[in-house]
């Protein structure tokens, strides 16, 4: 079966600031998946993503994307003396954001986030709200989801309860 | 994973955040995976970058480490808060599924996976259903119908994905909020099955 190299494949660049470096050594793809497609415009960043956080990456790597970040009150009053992603990411978390929505947002790579809510979090200028492992097994939670997807509507206002009786 | 407030920092306004839960979204490209999140999404569906681990595969390596390289790549999700206390993202998996590849910065922690298959290309989604299937991650197959047209024979479509029985098939119209509703419905159902037992 033929997956990598059917035509109609987008295989979307990977790490544009980094692709257009010389020195960096293109992501392997596999034969006959490259160059099937034009590029989608996308935002890339001006810097290398790991220059913002000093080359660190995250002992918090682990966060699930979902995970909430809300600023405290302690970090909006430091607010005007943040700086760049930091600022960016305190100002963003007003209210509850996940990291993933956050680096949609602020056009930062996902593991920077990581890696500056951490550095936040360590100056009490952020609350990072992890899910308890588990919790896909959670009888409760999932019968909360399952009711709560329930009365979503449909297009034509109808629920699934009034839609198709259970 | 532990929830990881420090004491004694007091957050703004907001109170405390709703409960994250999420479910991924799975298939080849151009199946309507975006077209599903944007369905039944609250927000616009957003982009993000985020690295995933790849298993190279076809090498050979001798000290029996996989050979891994992280790669970065694009993703679609969108989310709805189900009440104050608990919001659903859904994450669409990157369009260049292969074979070997790890979404595992993903699915970890995920409640289940719909693959979306379209009937044209059955073999695009067969990455999927492997990895979810490797993983024990509760899943079901939604045939995605372009044309509305509903009459595609299911039991030729189980039999050409050679997925077992307990694979939920269901056909579903990635336009339509409700039917989007009612695929995801379908799996997770199926997880409370499973963790019912």
């Amino acid at each position: 079966m033929s997956v990598a190299g059917r035509g109609d494949a987008v295989v979307r660049p990977l790490r544009p600031y980094v692709m257009a470096d010389d020195d960096e050594p293109a992501k392997p793809v596999k034969p006959g998946a490259i160059g099937q497609a034009p590029e989608p415009q996308r935002r890339s960043l001006a810097v290398r993503p790991f220059l913002v956080t000093a080359g660190r990456v995250s002992d918090d790597a682990k966060l699930p994307l979902e995970t909430q970040v809300v600023a405290t009150n302690d970090g909006l009053t430091a607010l005007p003396t943040l700086t760049f992603e930091q600022h960016d990411i305190v100002a963003a978390c007003r209210a509850p954001l996940s990291l993933a929505e956050l680096a949609a947002r602020l056009h930062l790579h996902l593991n920077v986030v990581r890696v500056v809510a951490g550095d936040l979090r360590s100056a009490r200028q952020l609350t990072v709200h992890a899910p308890q492992a588990g919790t896909a097994h959670d009888l409760s939670v999932l019968r909360r989801v399952i009711e709560g997807l329930r009365a979503v509507p449909d297009s034509r206002g109808l629920t699934r309860d009034n839609n198709r009786p259970a | 994973m532990t929830t990881t407030a420090l004491p004694n920092s007091s957050t703004s306004g907001s109170g405390r955040p709703p409960l994250p839960v999420k479910m991924v979204i799975a298939g080849g490209f151009g199946v309507g995976k975006t077209t599903t999140v944007a369905s039944i999404s609250e927000i616009e569906p957003l982009t993000t970058e985020a690295s995933i681990t790849e298993v190279a595969a076809g090498v050979d390596d001798l000290t029996h480490t996989p050979h891994k390289t992280t790669t970065t790549v694009a993703m679609d999700f969108g989310c709805i808060t189900l009440d104050p206390t608990l919001k659903l993202y859904l994450f669409g998996t990157p369009g260049q599924d292969r074979f070997g590849f790890m979404w595992d910065d993903l699915v970890a922690g995920a409640l289940g996976g719909l693959v979306i298959v379209d009937t044209r290309r059955l073999d695009d989604c067969f990455a999927a259903v492997d990895y979810f299937e490797n993983k024990g991650l509760p899943f079901a197959v939604g045939i995605n119908v372009f044309d509305g047209n509903l009459d595609h024979d299911l039991d030729e479509v189980r039999w050409a994905l050679d997925i077992p029985d307990a694979v939920p098939l269901v056909l579903f119209d990635a336009r339509e909020r409700g039917s989007v509703r009612d695929a995801l419905l379908v799996v997770l159902e199926l997880a409370l099955e499973r963790a019912e037992r």
